[in-house]
Formats: C-alpha cells, structure tokens, sequence
C-alpha cells in the first residue's frame, strides 16, 4: 500500500475510465453529510465534464490513498483542495496528450464537457488513454478552473444518491447480499469486559437452519442460515461469565491559566458562579450497526460502516492474524451514525464469525443491542464562575469541565484538550481565564459523539453569558459583542439577531434565547423561540441559524446539515437521557429512549448561509448542533422567567423550575 | 412453510419458518432490501410497507398474515422510471440526510396522500408520526410532502 508520508498522486485521486467517465478516489467517508456530493462538484467543474459522468469511490482500502478518517467535520475541508488540484492536474494532462495527439499547441485547446477542443478539430478523454493511464506526483501549484467556469461548486445540488435512496435501492451495509451469505448473532455478557468462564452451546448446534457456534477468547456467536434461527440459537447457548464493572480512566488537564482569575474574581462588583449538568445520551442511529465479513484462506472482504476504513483494516488484520494487504475494507452507504461508528464492533464480530464459520456473514445488532452496546457521549457538569466590573466587562472567568473522557483517541493531553475538552474554552476576550478539564470515572462506554465535548460546554457557557448579561443588567447581544474582537463572530450574531427580529418580544408564554460558537473555524449563532405551557412543556417553534463556514461549495447541502445539526440537538436538549447502572445501558428501545418526532419538529428551522468568501472552507457536520441547547434554554427564561442549568428540559423539571 | 405473497403487484411463492416477519422474507427471501430493519417493535417507521392501503411495520406482520394482503415496498412505488410524487418531491427537497429512514417515510406519505390527497401539515405530522429520523430532515419532508400533495 501507498506509504501516507509519500506525496499525492494522480492515479491515487482520478482515474479517467475507457467509458469516460471519471473516477475519483478518497478515502473520506460518506455518511449524510453529502461530501460524495461535494466531491462531484468540484471534479466535474475542474475535468470539465457533466457532474453525472463522475464516479466518486470513497474509502475501499484497496483504491484509494490512506486516510486517518473522517472525524470533526473537516472532511470537505481537507480534502477539497486535494481533489481539485487532481482533478485540474488531469486535465492539464488530458490537453498536453491532446496537443500531442492533434497536433496543435496545447495553448490553443481547451475543454468541453469532457471533449478537447480547438484548432478547428475534437478529442473525447476516452480516446487520449490509449498508450497509459494518467498518473503522476500533483505539483504544489495547478491552474484551476477560472471561477466563472465552475458550473457546479457553489450552487445548490440534491443528494447525488438521492434517487437510489427514495426508491429502496440504495445499498447500505445490512443490505449487502453475497453467494453462501449466512446471519450472524452474538452472545452477549452481562457487563462489557466480562470473561467466559465455561459454554456450553450442545443444544444451541442443533437447532434449525444453525450452522456453527463460534468462539474467540470472550466473543461468542451464532451463525446459522438466517437472522432469527441465529436468535433463537443464541438464546440455547448456555454462557457462564466472570463480570466485573469496567471503570473508565481519570485526569485533569490545565487548558488555560491566566494569572491573576481568583484576586480579580474576589475584587469584581458583580460575581455569579453557577453548575450545568447534561446526562449521557445515545448516537442512537436509526439503522443499528452492521457488518458483513468474508473470510477466505487467501484474505478477507469487510463490508461496513466506518469513518476510519485503514483503521478497520488494521484492526481487522489484527484479529484474523492476517497481513493488512490480505484484508480490504469496502465502505457501505451507512445510517447516520454521528460518531458512534468510530468502533468496529460489528465488523470485529461478522470478521471472527465468518472466519469460524467459513461462510459469508451478515451481523445486525438489534434495537435492544445498539442501546445496550454502543458508546454513549458521556454526561458532563461545568462549573463557571466569573465577575463583572462596574464597566460592564466581564472581570476573570474559572470554568471547570467534568466529564468522561469522549474519545477512544488516549488520555494524551494534547488530544483530550481537542476531544474531551473541545470549546471549553470560550470564544470571548478580554479577561483573564482559567479553564480546566477533569476526567472523572464512569463505567458507561463512551466514544467519540458528534462534536465531542462542544456541546455541552457551549450549553453551559452560552446559558452562564446570558445569567451574567441578566445579573449586570445588559443587553444579551451587546453584552457577547462587547467581549469580542473577532469580526466573524460579531458578523453572525449581528445577522442572527436581525433575521430572527430579535429585539420584539413575543407575546404570550412565548420566548427567545440567542447563543452562538466558533466550532473549529466554523462561526455559528442561532435564535430560538419556545413555548413553555403552565405544566412546563416546552416547544420549540422556530430556529433561525446564520452560520459562517468559510467558502462555501454546496450552499443546499450546509442548509440541510445545519437544519439536521440543530433538529438533532433540540431532541438531545428537550427529550434524552441515557439512563445506566455499572456500565450497564437500561434504556432498551424507541419507548425507553424517546427522540423527536414529526410532530416535535418545529414549525420553521431557518438556515442563513453567509460564507466569508475569502476564508478557507470550514466543516458544517457539527457545528449546527452545537448552541442548540443554550439558545432554547436561553429562550425558556425568556418565556416563563425559569433558568435551566440541567437537561433534558422535560416538563416536571421546568414546572418544579418556575415554581422556585 | 410455503407461502404465496403478492408483493409489488407480481406473487412470489415462500418456503419460510413460521413466524417469520414480513420484513425477513421481504429483506431476506425477496432481496427487496430497501424496506429497512430499525428496531423491530414498530417503534421506528423504517420498515413501513403499505399493505391494503395502510402503512404497517412490516416487522411486526408474520409472513402468513401477510400473504393475506396486497402489499407495497417502496421499491414498488415508482412507475417505471418515473418515481413517484412523494419520492420525486423527497428528491427536490433534498428531503434526506444518511437516507435509512427515507423508505418508511416515503411509504407513509404514499399512503396519505392515497387516502387524502390534500393534507394540512397538521394531517403530514400525524401521519409521519411514527417514522423516526435522527438527522433531523423532519422540515424538509414535511415540505416535501406538502409539495407532492399540490405538484406547483
């Protein structure tokens, strides 16, 4: 395989095929996020061909150039510029063939829709292939496309797969079908880590359609013709095992400390400290996780959903005792999993039941295992102090974050800062702050979530700037404003406040609540509005979002990110909480674990694109979801005078709320 | 046990365990793979099929009951190539995110607009209730429902 340290290379990014069609490889991954799309957009503006001849390959470990993964939004970001160098580079290439070919001087041809062109004569790409493919290192620099060129970066575009989703055909990992495929089913301990002390699977072997009972070290599995003769199987297999709750690692970690935070917090005439608490919640995907694995003496084939396909890989290698080039990692389209599938579990499990079995293997968790199995985003209590002085400024600032480390990336400090500690620090200026991140113990498994710890920390800063602006007696978006210099930020909350005509108040039990971030270089401020009834049921009626991603390819396709960003984080902030007991999830099912429905979508979710152009494009996967929470709870104080510093937001806890 | 099903307008003959779901034989004996497996308590919407008319989590009929019924995937839905309004109006939209739960989802909407062909987005939400999405597409297909019900 291609060494990650060499440099890029055409043939890795483009293939021009026989056919004409274009290929391009990477190995970021599609998962609703619309990066397949993205990628079309600017191949085909840069190739010069129509967006539907180009083929978009993303993460088969067998095509495409190494990769780390697809994490934190920043796949766009990253890749963009990568991909249009190739697909630019190919293009020069294309015409220096074509020159050479027509005889006329490479300055004198251009392109068109996938044909070269001038001097009076014509050339399709197809036919400048015939003595090898286009390969080569991608210089540093390449001539792109002129702007007014791009046919297709900038303008709104559905879904590339859009039609093959609607009408069933779209494959995702459940729905790969192979020769000899066989369903596989796994026998769960009661606590994760747990050890096999004795099994005993005489009776589960001989029950219909049950093909093998597999065993390697702790894992456990049936594997028989279909889904629920492998249940059934699993429920006769007599395990008995040595459990012990797991308890996860600890740390404290200085994120920030500027002198002087406790003389100036001691000296402020206005001081507030208050605690935010958010439980664990579940990425609770609505396609539970899957893999398929066929295993053969000469290598294996992983179908899957991942965001990490080389790490699936070398994970997968490693458990089948294979050299990494014998394994290759094909990704499936997957359910929207937002971070969860950062661990393999499935594919570790279909690998070993497919090797143990000598047949294909189909492994789909159920409901009741993608609740009980999967990693969580862990629960976190921020507590903030800060003063303000008789100027009106905020004095010294001392934020300590709580939570269980968020990641499966280690306990390396610089990483926790970026992961467990993400926007803990908070994006105003002008005092002296002391942030600290504290790993403290949990036995729930927690993983990677969509944006990390950003989340929950935006939720507490955001919530505490409005107490402050409401103790010192300040307007909310001047009191932001006044804290800071970074005109993007300022520009969005600025704009926000204007969509959403922030300043008339709504009548009635009606309310509205602002909140705003800076999610790795995205710029992001919404206003939400709520209706909080006497009994304390809170609903969300409209969002208004103006976010600031930099330059922007896809305008359609950052609206439905956003909109999805902030519709998911309404349902963590009104609705969820994961409930659990020595690492064990107890929340079984849709009943156990409600999320927003059709009916709890709010009436409007009004998303306002306004891109520095002149800024590098920044990720949208995360950054909607993020002053969610703040802003609705920040809109609920508005509404009926009650300040919510834990969530979910259910009703008893309003009601008791406004009643104290 | 053998069973006949009349899935899509065409009959498919069975040979399956008894009990097993409609969802297993669709997804499993009839490789119509886009009626989706979510949670199996019909708590999700993803396996929506339309049966007689109505939208029914598929993994809550056995076989059996099935072969009783005229039953609808969504790969069904489309006429030729010509999709159907709810699914065409899904795609203007963008009205998906990962797209997992878009079948159930159009399959509902189908049967809507089959049984009232012009809705009030009080009657979508209601109808719609039991798809789950966790993207978050819950405006867009609204939007998009509303669209297929009065083609501009």
């Amino acid at each position: 395989m291609w060494d990650r340290r060499d440099p890029e290379r055409l043939e890795q990014r483009i293939r021009v095929e026989r056919d004409g069609s274009i290929t391009a490889l990477s190995g970021k991954i599609e998962f609703g996020q619309g990066i397949r799309t993205a990628f079309a957009q600017i191949v085909a503006d840069e190739l010069d061909v129509p967006i539907e001849r180009v083929n978009v390959v993303l993460g088969d470990t067998d095509q495409v150039p190494f990769d780390f993964g697809t994490f934190g939004s920043h796949s766009v970001a990253q890749e963009t510029p990568l991909l249009r160098k190739a697909a630019a580079f190919a293009r020069h290439q294309l015409i220096d063939r074509a020159s050479a070919k027509l005889g006329v001087p490479a300055e004198k041809l251009d392109t068109d829709a996938g044909v070269v062109v001038g001097g009076g004569k014509r050339v399709p790409y197809a036919e400048l292939l015939d003595s090898e493919p286009l390969a080569g290192t991608i210089p540093d620099r390449v001539a792109l496309m002129p702007e007014k060129r791009r046919r297709y970066a900038g303008r709104p575009m559905p879904h590339v797969e859009a039609r093959a989703i609607v009408t069933g055909r779209a494959t995702f990992v459940a729905d790969v079908r192979l020769p000899g495929m066989a369903r596989g089913a796994m026998v769960r301990p009661p606590l994760r880590g747990a050890k096999l002390r004795s099994l005993d699977d005489s009776a589960a072997r001989t029950m219909p359609g049950v093909i093998a009972v597999v065993r390697q070290g702790d894992v456990v599995g049936v594997v028989a013709e279909r889904d629920e003769q492998a249940r059934a199987a699993v429920g006769a297999v007599v395990a008995e095992w040595h459990a012990i709750p797991v308890d996860g690692p600890t740390a404290e970690v200085p994120m920030q400390s500027d002198a002087d935070v406790d003389a100036r917090l001691r000296g402020a005439s206005v001081r507030l400290a208050q605690t935010y608490v958010l439980p664990p919640i579940a990425s609770a995907p609505i396609g539970p996780s899957a893999a398929v694995a066929d295993v053969r003496g000469y290598g294996a084939t992983m179908y899957v959903g991942t965001q990490r396909p080389f790490g699936v890989r070398e994970q997968i290698a490693k458990i089948l005792g294979l050299p990494e080039k014998k394994v290759r990692v094909l990704p499936q389209i997957t359910s929207g999993t937002y971070g969860r599938n950062s661990a393999a579990d499935a594919a570790i499990e279909a690998a070993i039941l497919s090797k143990g079995s000598g047949r294909p293997v189909l492994v789909q968790w159920t409901r009741e295992e993608e609740f009980a199995w999967s990693p969580s985003r862990p629960e976190a209590v921020l507590e903030i102090s800060a003063g303000v002085a008789a100027d009106g400024r905020i004095a010294a600032w001392r934020y300590d974050e709580h939570t269980n480390v968020h990641t499966a990336a280690g306990l390396d400090p610089q990483v926790l800062v970026v992961t467990s500690g993400r926007n803990a620090v908070p994006p105003y200026a002008g005092f002296p702050a002391k942030v600290t991140l504290h790993i403290e113990p949990t036995r729930l498994r927690t993983a990677n979530f969509r944006s990390l710890a950003a989340a929950e920390n935006v939720f507490a800063i955001e919530s505490f700037m409005d107490e402050l602006a409401a103790l010192s007696q300040q307007d909310p978006i001047a009191f932001r404003l006044r804290h800071t210099d970074d005109d993007r930020l300022r520009r969005v909350v600025e704009r926000v406040a204007e969509r959403s005509g922030f300043g008339e108040r709504p009548g009635g039990r009606r309310g509205r609540g602002i909140a705003c971030t800076v999610y790795h270089g995205t710029y992001v401020a919404q206003v939400a509005e709520v209706e909080v009834s006497l009994s304390g049921a809170v609903r969300l009626l409209k969002v208004w979002c103006v976010v600031d991603p930099g330059q922007t390819l896809n305008p359609e396709g950052v609206r439905n990110q956003i909109e999805g960003g902030i519709q998911q984080s309404a349902s963590w902030t009104l609705k969820e909480e994961l409930l659990h007991r020595d690492g064990r999830v107890m929340n079984t099912g849709w009943d156990t674990y409600p999320i927003a429905t059709f009916r709890d979508a709010p009436d409007s979710i009004e998303v306002f694109v306004e891109g520095d152009e002149a800024a590098p494009p920044t990720g949208v996967g995360e950054p909607g979801a993020v002053p969610t929470a703040a802003a609705i709870a920040n809109a609920v104080y508005a509404a009926c005078g009650a300040r919510m510093r834990s969530v979910p937001l259910t009703r008893e806890r309003v009601r008791k709320a406004m009643a104290g | 046990m053998k069973l006949e099903l009349a899935v899509n307008g065409e009959r498919h003959a069975v040979d399956v365990p008894p009990n097993t779901t409609l969802l297993s034989v669709l997804r499993d004996d009839l490789n119509l793979t886009g009626t989706r497996y979510g949670c199996g308590r019909g708590q999700c919407g993803a396996c929506y099929v339309i049966a007689d008319g109505r939208a029914v989590a598929s993994c809550l009929l056995t076989a059996d009951q099935a072969a009783r019924m005229e039953i609808t995937t969504v790969e069904g839905l489309a006429d030729g190539a010509t999709l159907h309004p709810v699914q065409q109006a899904f795609v203007d939209e963008d009205a998906m995110q990962c797209g997992y739960c878009t079948s159930g989802m159009v399959i509902s909407a189908a049967a809507l607009l089959r049984r009232d062909p012009n809705p009030d987005e009080t009657s979508i939400r209601d109808a719609l209730a039991g798809n789950l999405c966790r993207c978050g597409v819950y405006g867009r297909a609204i939007r998009a429902v509303m669209k297929a019900a009065s083609p501009s």
